[in-house]
């Protein structure tokens, strides 16, 4: 097995979706390097203590482990979590009802120290489109917040144009 | 980036004539304004239609970029039935969801054109399924807005998300697209203050040209035209004293000149002394000769003597009986008197003779203008000029050369007339 990494830089930012966030605390916060290291920026719910977020990614990943954080003590730290690959417009309602490829409970320790939650990896070959939802917060609170969201896999096989040469050119 | 459905009221109640020509007319109208402007702002953006009354609530056309497509749709529609707004703004959404492009951020138009049948309650809980949905709704209430203010404020506040949401209500008696170009539905996002500006404000300012023109269609029209009104208001200033006198006044006259003139001949005025007045105005002309020949202007001298003519004429006839004492209050008056005294003392005896005189003036006076030693003379009679200043000297030598020039080109074209 390859040796996993933080698949930050494999992200697809203009794809990156994230319902039920307050503008003002949009998903950014919590996935972006610089901004999810900084306990003071955070993603938070809105109408209630769901959030459903899309994570696309530029290329096929193989995906090991999740880190979900949030250092907040009030009881809207996350709770119970269900992860979809490739289902790009899930909505609240499916991903609620959907059997999904890999569901978890955090308790409070947790998220609040980062735990790396180790994937079934051959579930998860292949994604173009991780789906992470949020469904309730620890002390089921009206918004939930998270301050850390990371990503680890490997990007598998990647072609890179540039290495292509072309064939009997010499001849 | 927007994806937009529109959801249109074909209720019976749209057959109202209280929107010229009725509700359903004009709400057409405008929708269709609304697919122009929300496909032109960007050209990824996509609109949709729904329609809400009927059996049951129906997409016309799933978002698209194709304006063709929306305004052909709004053609076929017909108005049956009433309303069921619960299951159009899921129905939209759904719309909303499936979208091509994830990029693209969500937004439904609602145009209620009748009274609500749902429930408050129920209306606010769809409101919030679509907040979490992350779409935006635009409301456009117009008629029965009254009975539903309620529903809809509460509908809107429970949707709001960072002000991404708008409710417009339009008064009856009033036009319905006209009423909405200004409002924050067709300003897109970005105009509200989030996201890149979009501007759909073109639209807006469609009948608010300066000219009756376009300035991003044509600049240099545009140019021209401004242009011009900035000289024919700097002519109506210059020339504010004689409103309704030939306009040969301004012909050619150098507004920086004219203006140079103005406030000289306005700074002297609480002084009233003809005296002073006059030699300011001198002062004001040669400056105004100055400025024109030190720009290298092609305008020759006649052009101002011939101004300075025209002046004389107009006053010509009021100027004979005026007294030192005469009511000077406004600065026109003064102004105009400043100028008939300036030219009885450049063209003695001639000012006089009236408009009768006019014709032999401008040979006359351009004579006098032209002549270096009496330049030179009135120049050195006016006060803080210096006669050996090098810039009243260049501009005093460049007005010669000017008429050697135009004597030799007159010559030229004479010989050139003689050969043929």
């Amino acid at each position: 097995m390859a040796a996993q990494t933080d698949l930050l830089d494999l992200i697809d930012w203009s794809s990156v979706e994230c319902l039920n966030q307050q503008p003002s605390h949009p998903v950014s916060n919590a996935l972006k390097q610089g901004y999810r290291e900084d306990d003071g920026l955070f993603l938070e719910s809105d109408t209630d203590d769901q959030l459903l977020i899309h994570v696309a990614f530029a290329q096929a990943v193989k995906l090991q482990g999740i880190v979900i954080k949030s250092v907040d003590t009030e009881g809207r730290a996350p709770r119970r979590i269900k992860l979809f690959t490739n289902r790009a417009s899930l909505g609240f309602s499916e991903a609620a009802d959907f059997t999904a490829v890999q569901e978890f409970e955090l308790s409070e320790d947790d998220v609040k120290e980062g735990k790396l939650q180790q994937l079934k990896y051959v579930k998860f070959q292949a994604v173009n489109v991780l789906s992470i939802f949020i469904e309730s917060s620890q002390g089921d609170e009206e918004t939930t917040r998270v301050h850390k969201i990371a990503i680890f896999g490997n990007s598998g096989e990647k072609m890179n144009v540039s290495e292509i040469k072309k064939q009997g050119e010499e001849s | 980036m927007e994806a937009t459905v529109v959801c249109v009221d074909n209720s019976e109640w749209t057959r109202s004539g209280d929107y010229a020509p009725t509700r359903f007319q004009s709400q057409a109208d405008a929708v269709n304004l609304l697919a122009g402007a929300k496909t032109e702002a960007n050209a990824e953006n996509t609109v949709g239609v729904l329609t809400m009354a009927g059996k049951n609530p129906k997409v016309l056309v799933t978002p698209t970029p194709d304006l063709g497509r929306i305004l052909n749709s709004m053609q076929e529609l017909r108005i049956e039935g009433e309303c069921n707004f619960a299951s159009s703004m899921l129905i939209a959404q759904l719309a909303l969801k499936h979208r091509q492009n994830k990029n693209q951020r969500q937004r439904i138009v609602l145009f209620v054109g009748s009274p609500i049948t749902v429930d408050k309650a129920k209306f606010v809980r769809i409101a919030k399924k679509l907040k979490k949905n992350n779409v935006a709704v635009d409301i456009v209430s117009f008629g029965s807005e009254e009975e539903n203010a309620e529903k809809l404020e509460a509908f809107l506040e429970a949707v709001n998300s960072g002000d991404n949401s708008h409710l417009v209500t339009v008064p009856a008696g009033t036009v319905l697209s006209d009423s909405l170009f200004g409002s924050p539905v067709f300003q897109q996002e970005g105009g509200g203050g989030y996201g890149a500006a979009e501007g759909e404000e073109g639209g807006a300012q469609r009948e608010g040209y300066e000219f009756g023109v376009d300035p991003n269609l044509d600049p240099e029209l545009a140019m021209a035209l401004r242009v011009s009104l900035e000289e024919e208001r700097a002519r109506q200033v210059a020339s504010g004293g004689a409103p309704g006198g030939p306009d040969a006044a301004t012909q050619g006259q150098d507004a920086a000149g004219a203006a140079a003139a103005r406030d000289t001949a306005g700074a002297a005025l609480p002084a009233g002394d003809p005296m002073e007045d006059d030699a300011l105005l001198q002062e004001a002309l040669a400056m105004s000769m100055q400025e024109e020949q030190a720009a290298a202007a092609a305008a020759p001298l006649s052009v101002l003597a011939d101004a300075a003519a025209a002046e004389t004429t107009t006053a010509a006839a009021p100027e004979a009986a005026l007294p030192e004492d005469m009511d000077m209050d406004g600065m026109d008056e003064d102004l105009r008197a400043a100028l008939q005294m300036s030219m009885q003392e450049v063209q003695p005896g001639e000012a006089r003779q009236g408009a009768g005189g006019a014709s032999e003036k401008p040979a006359g006076t351009s004579e006098d203008l032209n002549d270096p030693a009496y330049l030179s003379s009135v120049l050195g009679s006016l006060p803080g000029v210096d006669v050996n200043d090098p810039s009243v000297q260049a501009a005093l030598n460049s007005s010669q050369q000017q008429r050697s020039n135009a004597s030799d080109t007159d010559k030229a074209n004479s010989d050139k007339e003689g050969k043929k």
